[in-house]
């Protein structure tokens, strides 16, 4: 890279922060099947609803073996939860870089060409824009849920679909508007009139001097996927209950959620802890989001 | 002025119908049909499902027997009935009946308060006071906010972002349960069934649904001050030996003010998302409630009705933004040749 303050950034403690909570996570998503004390997906009937180990003195109390307790049928939550965060990371690395492309491309080609195209794609951006992201996101998930075969991937693929479908909005309004500002500068020019073609142009000249919006998006966008996910889970439509009891559900944040939310009295940590790690992660995102920000925001100031 | 405004109209139309036909695509892609029994629908777990006969019979009065176009058209501009006289569409606001409720038309549903009230007690008005109530919080705290963490020394403005982003990553529905547990039947401050004919109920939920949009709020506030403060012109204000006061409320406020309300529209949506999810929570009387219910159940023209009404109010609060941020920046006036194509 050009211009990167890295004594900045290895002086700042957000950035150590974000970037220990980041690859602690990333470390447990990785090693999740070694570290995991039992299978997130075996219940066992007789160890069903127990408190986190540290309850004690009532009826049931929690015992050691199961550290945060269990759920309702008898699943590890502890166990969960490490499963979770490879869900969630396998989600912030394919769905937001998905949307990213997508958004780029029509931000690009919206901005360079111009003209009729642009107004069209404009217009479409904003009908997009205006319709109620959640609900078409649930629609989404359900005209795909009954249209694929049930594999693991199918929850999280449908997912995926809703998230690029919902979001590419923002970033190719950001990426026309960055590409109108570029387009008056005397390089552009340059290149047009040295007879770059206008993919040339898109790729080598405007596409480089956009890739700082992208990479703030993308890092700034990560937190919203968990969290879209977390949401979809706690009204019961997320990757857990892709298929009804099958045996290709996959273990996730939001579905801690859905399950926690029938033993709130019982147990509130199971909604405290997987909120507690998406704080953490999303946190982390976030902040190294603003610092990227500050870096660029300079980079713009001394120019 | 009026050619501005007819422009913005007439693209506010083309995007309402757009944003119907795509959601009325969509929806008619999810498969079966609102009687059917497949495995999502409530009338399937609890062994409903309508014989044959029936369902053939209700999709023929409610005209989902038609072709798609004609379905779309039926909707929109209206249709003749059996006996040959004509209703109007979602053109003259009939929002058509309601599948799931038997009976009653969308309007019905939406707009009409209960017996013996006025229009702020329907299903409509109580999500708009609610809505008003949460943006009233989120903007009057937010921008403070903003303005705080910039003009404050770097310690604690560092804080404050970072309790900003703290509070953007909690899950609304999370904070809800939360205050429900801690407010409701730990302290006992609030009843978990309050009477929302009472200002104090609506606190918490409007709370709730302002936390996430007021941190968002204050931290667009935040980057915009930052991006001014870095401009000449500052510098040659506070050189002139202007007082700090005087710099921030005359020089950089003013400036940063139109990327700012630019800003309050994609809150707003953040607030509508939040509204079905507290409406759920706290079981709040607004449209939100019917929401869920009518995407899971596929009642097709609720959620048309649905997505207009949320269509129209996007719409027109971008518009209102767009007309605020031009009396606001007298620069962006003189970019207008290039704005128009837009």
């Amino acid at each position: 890279m050009i211009f990167f303050p890295w004594r900045r950034a290895l002086r700042s403690t957000t950035i150590w922060f974000s970037l220990t909570v980041m690859l602690s996570l990333g470390l447990i998503a990785g090693l999740a099947p070694s570290i995991a004390p039992h299978d997130p997906y075996e219940g066992r009937p007789s160890q069903t609803r127990l408190p986190p180990m540290w309850v004690q003195g009532i009826s049931r109390p929690g015992v050691p073996e199961y550290p945060l307790g269990t759920d309702r049928f008898g699943r590890d939550i502890l166990s969960r939860l490490i499963y979770g965060t490879r869900t969630a990371f396998f989600l912030a690395l394919t769905a937001v870089p998905l949307t990213a492309l997508l958004g780029t491309a029509i931000g690009l080609i919206a901005g360079h060409v111009g003209g009729r195209l642009d107004a069209w794609l404009m217009l479409f951006t904003d009908m997009v824009n205006s319709l109620p992201g959640i609900m078409f996101v649930v629609i989404i998930v359900l005209i795909f849920r009954n249209m694929l075969t049930p594999t693991w991937l199918h929850g999280l693929f449908t997912l995926i679909v809703g998230f690029a479908a919902t979001s590419w909005v923002s970033l190719a309004r950001l990426i026309r508007i960055n590409v109108l500002q570029i387009r008056s500068k005397a390089f552009m020019e340059a290149a047009v009139a040295l007879g770059s073609s206008p993919r040339r142009v898109m790729t080598h000249h405007l596409l480089p001097n956009v890739l700082h919006v992208i990479l703030i998006w993308v890092i700034n966008n990560i937190p919203a996927v968990i969290l879209l996910e977390a949401l979809l889970g706690y009204i019961g439509v997320g990757v857990t209950n892709a298929v009804e009891g099958g045996e290709f559900t996959v273990v996730s944040w939001g579905g801690m959620f859905f399950s926690g939310r029938s033993m709130l009295s019982a147990n509130p940590l199971m909604l405290i802890i997987p909120s507690l790690c998406i704080l953490l992660i999303s946190m982390s995102f976030i902040l190294l989001g603003d610092f990227l920000n500050s870096v660029t925001r300079q980079e713009n100031g001394t120019e | 002025m009026y050619q501005f405004l007819f422009r913005k109209f007439l693209r506010v139309i083309t995007i309402l119908l757009g944003v119907t036909l795509i959601m009325f695509l969509l929806m008619h892609l999810v498969p079966g049909n609102p009687w059917d029994n497949f495995s999502n629908s409530p009338r399937a777990l609890l062994n409903l499902s309508t014989d044959k006969l029936t369902q053939d019979r209700l999709i023929h009065s409610f005209g989902l027997d038609l072709p798609l176009w004609r379905q779309f058209t039926r909707y929109v501009i209206g249709d003749f009935e059996e006996d040959g006289t004509f209703f109007c569409g979602a053109v003259c606001g009939n929002l058509g009946p309601s599948i799931q409720q038997t009976g009653r038309s969308v309007n019905n549903i939406l707009f009409t308060p209960p017996e013996g009230k006025t229009f702020k007690d329907s299903r409509f008005g109580y999500s708009i006071r609610l809505v008003l109530f949460g943006t009233l919080l989120a903007v009057g705290v937010g921008i403070p906010l903003g303005i705080l963490s910039v003009t404050r020394p770097k310690a604690t403005s560092t804080k404050i972002s970072v309790g900003l982003a703290a509070l953007i990553s909690i899950p609304n529905f999370v904070l809800g349960l939360l205050a429900i547990i801690v407010l409701a039947s730990g302290l006992k401050i609030i009843k978990v069934l309050p009477d929302w004919n009472y200002p104090s109920s609506w606190i918490v939920p409007a709370m709730v649904l302002a936390v996430m949009p007021m941190a968002s709020i204050a931290r667009v506030t935040h980057a915009s001050l930052l991006n001014i403060m870095n401009e000449d012109y500052i510098r040659t204000a506070r050189a002139k030996g202007l007082t700090q006061t005087r710099v921030m409320l005359v020089h950089v406020l003013r400036n940063a003010a139109a990327p700012i309300i630019t800003f309050l529209g994609p809150t707003l949506m953040e607030m509508f998302t939040g509204l079905l999810i507290v409406e759920n929570l706290y079981s709040f009387p607004g449209f939100g409630k019917e929401y869920w219910g009518a995407v899971i159940s596929l009642d097709y023209p609720m959620i048309l009705g649905l997505t207009l009404i949320y269509a129209t109010g996007i719409l027109l609060v971008n518009v209102l933004i767009d007309i605020l941020c031009e009396i606001l920046d007298p620069r962006l006036r003189s970019l207008k040749p290039q704005g128009a194509q837009r």
